[in-house]
């Protein structure tokens, strides 16, 4: 079943977007997102170099809708899942409030509504890949609007052929990588860029998946939890049965401790 | 049953003020009746209707979402050439301009004093009763001249300027002068064409002077732009900012402002001189060609270097590139250019430079026919002819300024009369969908003129900072609410058509025009039952009801007859007029020519303004969408300049121009020359009416002295000079 399900992602080109905001407009209103909140922003270092030398990295920047999604890995209720066709979703009605998911995400992405206490409602917020529009046949809000075409949506697989091809059309002004391509296992959303990822808030990582260190570590701490345990208790046990043997062997106390 | 209730009616119903929120609340809403028989709606009321974006002059397509009566989303329209699917985030805001908390939902009347923002609410009859009163009071004791007239660039201002030149006034004043005057002259001299096209198709190199296609988006140009990029078309960008445009440009040239004309002039001196030009084209269709290299002589790029501080060089280079692309190359004309009094020879200098590359003749070259005069082969209301005006313009078109285009006219010049009482005092002023106390220059001055009049009213959707200072405010239906008059793009009349119903007691520009003209006695001015009926008429020609344009979003137009190879030019000569006789006539330089403009003394700055992509003038800074996504208004320094006066990012700064004085938080960036500061224009609202904009940022305009290029009208807003100074 799963196999014939196909993976939907973004694709975002630097050297397209003129950071005009649209996009950000309109998940505001596709998602009726408070005044104060936001589900995407603007990334990256902004203007740098000395006048007249000036270089614009900037980038848009919202969840990345991982493969191997951190988040998920992290929620200690199950309150994020990762659909088969891309998107990474969260259940705001599952969520205690713990903000694990945020510590866990590399990219910085879910956000704490800190204004509000867990009884109120406290939520974390992220975006989610517009499933009401996108399971009815329309593009995601923020891809939908934009101008230049920076953002685009599709197959995943589609999108990356077409951004290697774009990088081999015009030698010299991409650099030479799909970020998310492979980043920890890959993300289904894409950047195509003309400076360093860095320069646009984007953590260099390796193609391993991140949460399959720490998902086989956790899966080892029960057993390692309990074996040490059966250390512990037999060291303590060895241990006082050789404090006996001293006390009895000598009653006057030890009275200096090594102090320097 | 009795629910079908036509929009007629509800009309009428509305005219009969207090009455109408009541009967709205208990009879089925009249948009979404109607949308529902057209099959946009579904029976719960949920569903898409398309109509026309109005957060700028783009006038972008759009498919508004509504669900339970409101509009939810709106999506650009793929079928529009204007947004092809696509919004800028103004029009994705656009909605929260409808819902702003801050509408004015009723007529207002003035209680307190000008300024003070005390006002009560009123029925419309009373307040269409007042307003036709005191315009029939002022035309009745000092003339018809009396009564200013203002509005800026909306579909419904054919019928504005029909109640005002029913009513008989010369005097109308538009945002034209303060934006593209110098463009539009310029063209019409050299071209015949009002509004040059732009084709983006074939270019491989663009010139742009200062036109900030990144920021001041059009929707569809932006993103032709973008895509030409793409395809590895050289962009070659002068401003003295490096804006989002410059930094997509394969070569930006911080040039020193007012500038811009010698660079050009020098771009065509190494054309001519070294006969680089389409000469074939240029033999035939332009007018001095033989003299325009002897004219151009002086203009050498060693002397551009002196002036403009851009390598010899380097302009050497650009003008052989772009004339090595021949047909592909496109000096843009620009848009908001009023920046210096020489603006409009800059001007003048682009109109050849694509003459030169014969620009003009390729596929969407500026002789296209795509710039329809608007409501060509539409149908319109029967009216009797305008009486006779015979008093001067108050804004000294065409007696002070004999080559600036009525329609254009020099709105600063109108202001400064009704100051000054020259030629004669103006008592009156109908302000449309306009916001002159914080878009003209000066606004100091504008106040004053506004303490000269006897009664103002203004139609507006929300207490901007004119109505604030207005006598009568008039609450009209935002875009979302109303019908207005059809708009041709393309071959297709779009139409704008209510999604929701109006909000409070809000009306159409139509209706309120139509209503006013009746109570002035010029009721055969305005023959049009209501709006629906207006755009029948419109429709009659083309064969189409009102109800499939509604279904469809617009109608068909019958295609025009497109010329073959040849051109003429409508232009006295027949040609291109590089070379022009009506500017030597009126005492001008017939050739493109430098002109110096003032510079900065030691310790000034030129103090620049230009758009974001967030706002749209001065209308927008209060949609609580855009607030929340633009960036917090600052004066812009360059830092090392800001480093070395002891001024610090974030530091207040007191801004002194030789009219004004602002404060305003410092932005210390690298992104500017160090000669010039710039603020973003639209802030510093004065009205208190409105909640989300009061008290962010400064007004520029507070700042900008009047300068006027007497040439084209246009005002100079990059020629003010400022001293910056830690508040």
């Amino acid at each position: 079943m799963t196999d014939t399900i196909q993976h939907k992602a973004y694709l975002f080109d630097a050297t397209r977007c003129i950071d005009c905001r649209a996009c950000m407009v309109a998940c505001s209103v596709e998602n009726n997102i408070p005044m104060d909140k936001t589900r995407i922003w603007v990334a990256g270092v902004g203007v740098t170099g000395e006048f007249p030398t000036l270089q614009r990295s900037t980038m848009v920047a919202h969840c990345m809708h991982c493969v191997h999604p951190d988040c998920m890995s992290a929620c200690p209720v199950g309150a994020y899942s990762k659909a088969a066709d891309g998107p990474v979703s969260y259940n705001p009605d599952l969520c205690i409030g713990c903000r694990y998911c945020m510590n866990a995400c590399a990219f910085g992405v879910p956000h704490f509504d800190y204004d509000k206490g867990i009884v109120d409602g406290a939520f974390i917020d992220k975006c989610t890949f517009c499933p009401q529009r996108i399971y009815n046949g329309d593009e995601p809000a923020c891809v939908a609007t934009c101008p230049t075409d920076a953002l685009e949506y599709g197959e995943r697989e589609e999108l990356l052929k077409k951004a290697h091809e774009r990088i081999a059309a015009h030698p010299g002004k991409y650099i030479d990588h799909v970020y998310g391509e492979f980043e920890k296992g890959g993300t289904s959303y894409l950047v195509l860029s003309h400076v360093p990822f860095r320069d646009l808030g984007l953590p260099e990582m390796d193609e391993h998946p991140i949460n399959e260190t720490t998902e086989a570590i956790m899966e080892g701490t029960i057993p390692f939890a309990v074996a040490w345990a059966g250390v512990l208790t037999a060291v303590a046990g060895v241990s006082r049965v050789i404090s006996k043997q001293k006390e009895n062997a000598s009653p006057e106390k030890p009275h200096t401790e090594a102090k320097e | 049953m009795t629910n079908t209730l036509s929009r007629r009616d509800f009309l009428k119903l509305g005219g009969a003020a207090g009455a109408a929120l009541a009967v709205g609340q208990i009879l089925p809403a009249p948009v979404a009746q109607a949308a529902k028989e057209a099959g946009h709606l579904n029976a719960d009321g949920d569903g898409y209707i398309s109509s026309m974006c109005e957060m700028c002059v783009w006038r972008c397509g759009l498919i508004a979402k509504i669900k339970d009566g409101r509009v939810v989303k709106l999506d650009g329209n793929p079928e529009h050439p204007h947004s092809r699917g696509n919004l800028c985030p103004r029009g994705q805001s656009g909605l929260m301009n409808t819902y702003d908390p801050d509408r004015v939902l009723t007529p207002l009347i003035r209680v307190g004093k000008r300024g003070e923002g005390l006002f009560r609410k009123a029925s419309w009859d009373e307040a269409l009763d007042l307003v036709a009163s005191k315009m029939k009071e002022i035309k009745d004791k000092y003339g018809p001249e009396a009564m200013v007239f203002s509005s800026t660039h909306n579909l419904s201002q054919v019928q504005f300027e029909n109640l005002l030149y029913a009513y008989g006034s010369p005097n109308y004043g538009t945002q034209r002068s303060l934006c593209f005057n110098a463009m539009i002259t310029a063209f019409l001299l050299t071209y015949g064409v009002e509004e040059p096209a732009r084709n983006y198709e074939n270019a491989e190199y663009i010139l742009m002077i200062g036109r900030n296609m990144m920021e001041a988006i059009s929707t569809s140009e932006t993103g032709e732009l973008s895509r030409a990029l793409d395809r590895g078309a050289k962009l070659v960008y002068l401003d003295p900012r490096y804006t989002k445009t410059a930094s997509k440009a394969t070569e930006w040239i911080p040039i020193r402002p007012g500038t811009d004309s010698a660079f050009l002039l020098a771009m065509i001196n190494v054309i001519t001189q070294n006969k680089l030009a389409d000469c074939e084209f240029v033999e035939k269709y332009v007018q001095g060609c033989d003299e325009l290299p002897t004219a151009m002589q002086r203009y050498t790029p060693a002397w551009a270097e002196q002036i403009t501080g851009v390598p010899a060089a380097t302009i050497e280079r650009i003008a052989r590139e772009y004339a090595a692309a021949k047909h592909n190359a496109m000096a843009h004309p620009g848009w908001r250019t009023s920046n210096f009094i020489n603006s409009f020879q800059t001007e003048r200098a682009i109109a050849t430079l694509n003459a030169l590359s014969g620009t003009v003749m390729s596929p969407g070259g500026c002789l296209s026919t795509e710039v329809a005069a608007e409501g060509a082969g539409l149908g319109a209301p029967p009216q009797p002819p305008y009486p006779r005006v015979s008093a001067l313009r108050l804004d000294g078109a065409p007696w002070m300024y004999p080559l600036v285009p009525l329609k254009l006219g020099v709105f600063q010049h109108l202001r400064d009369s009704i100051v000054s009482g020259e030629p004669y005092q103006a008592h009156g002023w109908f302000i449309s969908r306009q916001n002159p106390v914080a878009s003209l220059p000066d606004r100091n001055k504008t106040l004053q003129a506004f303490e000269k009049m006897d009664f103002i009213v203004t139609v507006d959707i929300v207490m901007n900072d004119t109505a604030w200072f207005s006598d009568v405010i008039l609450p009209e239906a935002s875009y979302l609410e109303r019908y207005d008059p059809l708009l041709p793009v393309g071959g297709k009349a779009f139409l704008r058509q209510p999604v929701i119903e109006p909000q409070g007691e809000a009306k159409s520009a139509l209706w309120i025009y139509k209503q006013l003209g009746e109570r002035l006695g010029l009721g055969d001015f305005f023959q049009y039952a209501d709006e629906e009926d207006y755009l029948r008429q419109q429709l009659a020609p083309l064969g189409v009801t009102l109800e499939e344009v509604k279904a469809k979003g617009y109608a068909e137009m019958p295609e025009e007859e497109h010329s073959g190879s040849e051109f003429t030019f409508n232009t006295p000569s027949g040609k291109i007029e590089v070379y022009s006789e009506t500017l030597k006539n009126a005492g001008f330089s017939p050739w493109p020519t430098w002109e110096e403009p003032p510079m900065p003394a030691e310790g000034e700055f030129y103090l620049l303004t230009g758009k974001v992509a967030q706002h749209t003038q001065f209308g927008t800074q209060n949609n609580q969408l855009l607030h929340k996504y633009s960036d917090e208004p600052r004066l812009w320094m360059n830092a090392k300049t800001a480093a070395a006066r002891g001024l610090q990012d974030a530091d207040w700064v007191l801004v002194t121009s030789p009219v004004g004085k602002a404060h305003v938080q410092l932005l210390a960036t690298e992104a500017i020359r160090p000669d010039c500061v710039y603020m973003t224009p639209g802030y510093g609202h004065i009205s208190k009416g409105l909640t989300t904009a009061f008290g962010v940022g400064a007004s520029d305009s507070v700042l900008h002295v009047t300068y006027t290029d007497p040439i084209s009208g246009g005002q100079a807003l990059s020629q003010t000079f400022v001293t910056v100074q830690k508040a």
